[in-house]
């Protein structure tokens, strides 16, 4: 195969860590080449230089043999690496075609714009990629998936030879999932190379020609798919080997919160369940299925038309948050950057905002000791990693964020715990912690609903499962004795 | 996005249809030609005012200081007209000059300094006025030259000619937002700042070129101002920046950035005259207008949010099996 892209030797050191650490491998063409490593590994770094969003420190990156540089991303599209980042950057407010065509008209350097010349290059784009969009329609009214397209339409507008895929089913419902593999696989026949970087070993082993990964910063190697196994895959990433452990699941009898026939319109229908005291219940389901709905309507978030909702067998009927709460109920949200964490403030802040009331002295003013007295307990309690109270949420890692949310609303005391999607985005290391927290958590007599789409998860932390599909259950599992391909199954075929 | 632009645009042009019909069932001198054109000229400098803050407020800014900003120029024009002469095309130049000056002064704190527009801004309006206040007193400037109050006395085909500065202005600014690489990037800018740099667009000498537009305008309309009322009132323009931000909101512009058009902000201007002179000829008090004015802006935008709602909470519907 004709070696498309040479990386050699690159270090970028940031203080106090080696982000990228003499890092070397070959990006062939037409090939799908994934790169996976945990979160840190250095994978956004590697990124970002091949994107020229940052210039790396040692090293030199080769294009058909020849050593090139660039430090702004459209000096990297000129030379034909294309990236669509994770967040897409994309432009909500404007229309389709114009998101596709307009660095390129940068690049041309036209000062007055035609939009019909614009238009006519978005098309020629959409329709390349084998898809139906309304050029016309404005970005913001498009879902993530069309939005995704949309971001590849715009790298092949610029004629790239590489195109840098970060994360781009980080958010996708399985349809678009697959949309987008037949789009990548479409580009891969014309001869583009795709860089994947992806969580998600099942997609990277379904798409990826060959597989390269990177731990601390460091390059362990490139494997050709048919060469290498998940578990050894795992255990290059880590250094050691994992897999999530399985708990022992457990019949448990004890009523904590029953669900009956709960529905809302256009959310779900006919939903029933029980979840018992000391129990992780599972619910999965496609993205979509309405497993989110559902939860917000316990939590109080999302009042459903009909139906009744049980804790401790008394009838609750939470129309808020806050009286939710009250009642011993807490909803650790999907997103943590959006949803779950007051940015730019500090870990300790982010723990304790829950519990203004409970940290007050006599003259009803923060308590600074009893804070730091908390705040050092749970720290220590969920393992997070730096100890530093003080230092601002964002700059800690994915998993640690994750640990801080869910420490946040423990500070309330909840009866029932749920946590949706508790582990996206999160490397196996962390989630292997989490998984272990809500164990525990559960073996104290906490009742937890963990909301996944993540069926090895699922499969390994929840005594039952839930499977929702278009709004309703569609089948309940309990103990060991079911498997993916049946979850999954579950969740996807239409009954009768 | 067309489709979406005009039907917001329509909804603020029928509300300026009905209170139009409004004031003219109650007097019918508001429909005549005469008051229409009053209308249009007394509106010019807010007018095109309000078409730079058009640009700023697509960024995500906001400029508290365009009011005295005006006043300042309009002190240095009539300072500059009556002590040395000149004639039109300088009265013109040296307005615009130094409108672009001062707006190019709230840029680079903004742009280079990333200081929030609306502190900056906060931090001129102040300077500017204190500014003025040591070399006027406070004190007018009434003996503007005779050929510059002939120049405000011009009419084109019955028309005011102050009207077609903010005419031309409007075109202009339409122009640069529809069809230049710098309005796509101000579009671009306030919908997602890191995408656009990201897309090649120079970010900060973008911010700083709007600044300077603005600061543009402001000297245009300084000098139509003055054409206008002949004298200088350095106290004139208090309070006149939220005039123009009110009309700009009006006009259908998101205040978080990213929406935005010249044929909104123009409704946006009309209808604020509309209420205003509507208000005068029905006889109505005028602190109702300041009510009104305050209630339409808080239902505008309340109506934008729902609609934004709206939209959010369909795309998450989901397909229940029944």
């Amino acid at each position: 195969m004709e070696r498309l892209i040479e990386i050699k030797k690159l270090t970028k050191i940031y203080p106090g860590v080696r982000a990228l650490d003499d890092v070397s491998f070959t990006i062939n063409k037409g090939e799908v080449h994934a790169l996976v490593g945990e979160n840190g590994a250095g994978k956004s770094t590697l990124i970002k230089i091949l994107a020229g969003v940052i210039t790396p420190d040692e090293g030199e990156i080769l294009i058909d043999d020849k050593v090139e540089s660039f430090s702004h991303p459209l000096e990297a599209l000129q030379k034909g690496i294309a990236v669509t980042f994770q967040d897409l950057s994309l432009f909500p407010n404007l229309s389709v075609a114009e998101n596709i065509s307009i660095s390129r008209k940068i690049e041309e350097g036209d000062m007055v714009l035609d939009w019909s010349e614009m238009k006519r290059i978005a098309r020629k784009a959409i329709d390349e990629l084998g898809v139906k969009l309304d050029i016309n329609k404005k970005l913001g009214y498009l879902s993530i998936g069309n939005q995704q397209l949309v971001a590849i339409a715009r790298a092949l507008v610029h004629d790239a030879k590489l195109l840098i895929l970060d994360e781009p089913t980080a958010s996708l419902a399985k349809e678009d999932i697959n949309a987008l593999f037949r789009v990548v696989n479409l580009l891969k026949k014309r001869g583009m190379s795709i860089l994947f970087v992806s969580h998600k070993l099942d997609e990277i082993f379904e798409i990826s020609d060959r597989i390269s990964v990177l731990r601390d910063g460091k390059y362990i190697g490139t494997y050709p798919k048919e060469e290498i196994t998940e578990d050894e895959l795992i255990s290059y990433m880590v250094g050691r080997k994992v897999r999530y452990t399985r708990y022992d699941k457990r019949k448990r009898q004890e009523p904590l919160l029953e669900v009956k026939n709960l529905s809302k319109k256009n959310n779900f229908k006919d939903i029933s369940f029980t979840l018992n005291r000391g129990e992780i219940l599972g619910i999965t389901g496609l993205v979509g299925a309405g497993r989110t709905e559902v939860a917000q309507a316990i939590f109080g978030n999302n009042v459903p038309d009909s139906g009744e909702i049980y804790l401790e067998g008394k009838r609750i009927n939470n129309d808020s948050t806050s009286k939710a709460l009250k009642t011993g109920i807490a909803y650790v949200p999907e997103s943590r950057q959006t949803q779950g964490l007051v940015l730019g403030k500090s870990l300790a802040d982010n723990i304790t905002v829950t519990i203004l009331d409970r940290i007050t002295n006599g003259l009803n003013l923060l308590d600074k000791r009893l804070k730091t007295g908390i705040v050092r307990e749970w720290i220590d309690k969920l393992n997070i990693k730096p100890a530093y109270p003080d230092m601002q949420i964002d700059q800690f890692s994915g998993g640690n964020q994750q640990k801080a949310v869910i420490a946040k609303w423990l500070a309330y005391n909840p009866k029932v715990l749920i946590v949706d999607e508790p582990t996206q985005g999160i490397d196996i290391g962390a989630k292997s912690e989490i998984h272990k927290l809500l164990r525990d958590l559960a073996e104290e007599g906490m009742g937890i609903i963990v909301i996944s789409s993540e069926l090895p998860e699922v499969l390994a932390i929840c005594d039952r499962i839930l499977v929702m599909r278009r709004g309703r259950i569609a089948g309940e599992f309990t103990g060991d004795d079911v498997t993916q391909e049946e979850l999954l199954n579950k969740a996807i075929t239409k009954a009768g | 996005m067309k489709s979406i632009f005009k039907k917001k645009e329509m909804g603020i042009l029928s509300i300026v249809i009905l209170i139009s019909i409004l004031i003219t069932l109650k007097n019918s001198v508001f429909l005549t030609p005469g008051n229409l054109l009053d209308i249009l000229k007394n509106n010019t400098v807010p007018g095109i005012v309000a078409l730079g803050m058009l640009l700023v407020i697509i960024t995500g800014g906001i400029d508290v200081s365009v009011g005295a900003m005006v006043a300042a120029v309009t002190v240095i024009v009539g300072t500059f007209m009556v002590n040395f002469g000149g004639n039109l095309l300088l009265a013109f130049l040296v307005g615009c000059l130094s409108g672009i000056i001062l707006g190019v002064i709230n840029g680079f704190f903004i742009a280079r300094m990333k200081i929030p527009a609306i502190v900056v801004t906060l931090g001129t309006m102040s300077i500017f006025n204190g500014t003025i206040l040591y070399f006027t007193n406070g004190s007018w400037i009434t003996n503007i030259p005779e050929w510059f109050i002939n120049f405000g006395r011009i009419r084109l085909i019955g028309i005011p000619i102050q009207v077609f500065f903010w005419l031309g202005a409007a075109l202009l600014t339409f122009f640069i937002l529809k069809y230049t690489r710098i309005g796509r990037g101000i579009y671009a800018i306030g919908g997602n700042p890191e995408a656009a740099t990201r897309a090649g667009f120079k970010k900060d000498k973008l911010i700083i070129f709007i600044w300077a537009y603005l600061g543009f305008l402001v000297g245009l309309a300084a000098v139509v101002h003055t054409s206008i009322v002949r004298q200088v009132d350095p106290n004139a323009f208090l309070g006149f920046e939220l005039t123009v931000i009110a009309a700009v909101v009006l006009g259908g512009a998101n205040i978080m950035g990213g929406e935005g058009s010249v044929f909104g902000t123009f409704l946006g201007v009309i209808m604020l005259a509309v209420i205003n002179n509507g208000l005068i000829l029905a006889w109505i008090p005028t602190f109702w207008q300041q009510i009104i004015v305050g209630v339409i802006i808080l239902i505008a935008v309340s109506i934008d949010v729902i609609q934004n709602k709206r939209r959010e909470r369909a795309m998450a519907k989901i397909d229940v099996e029944e």
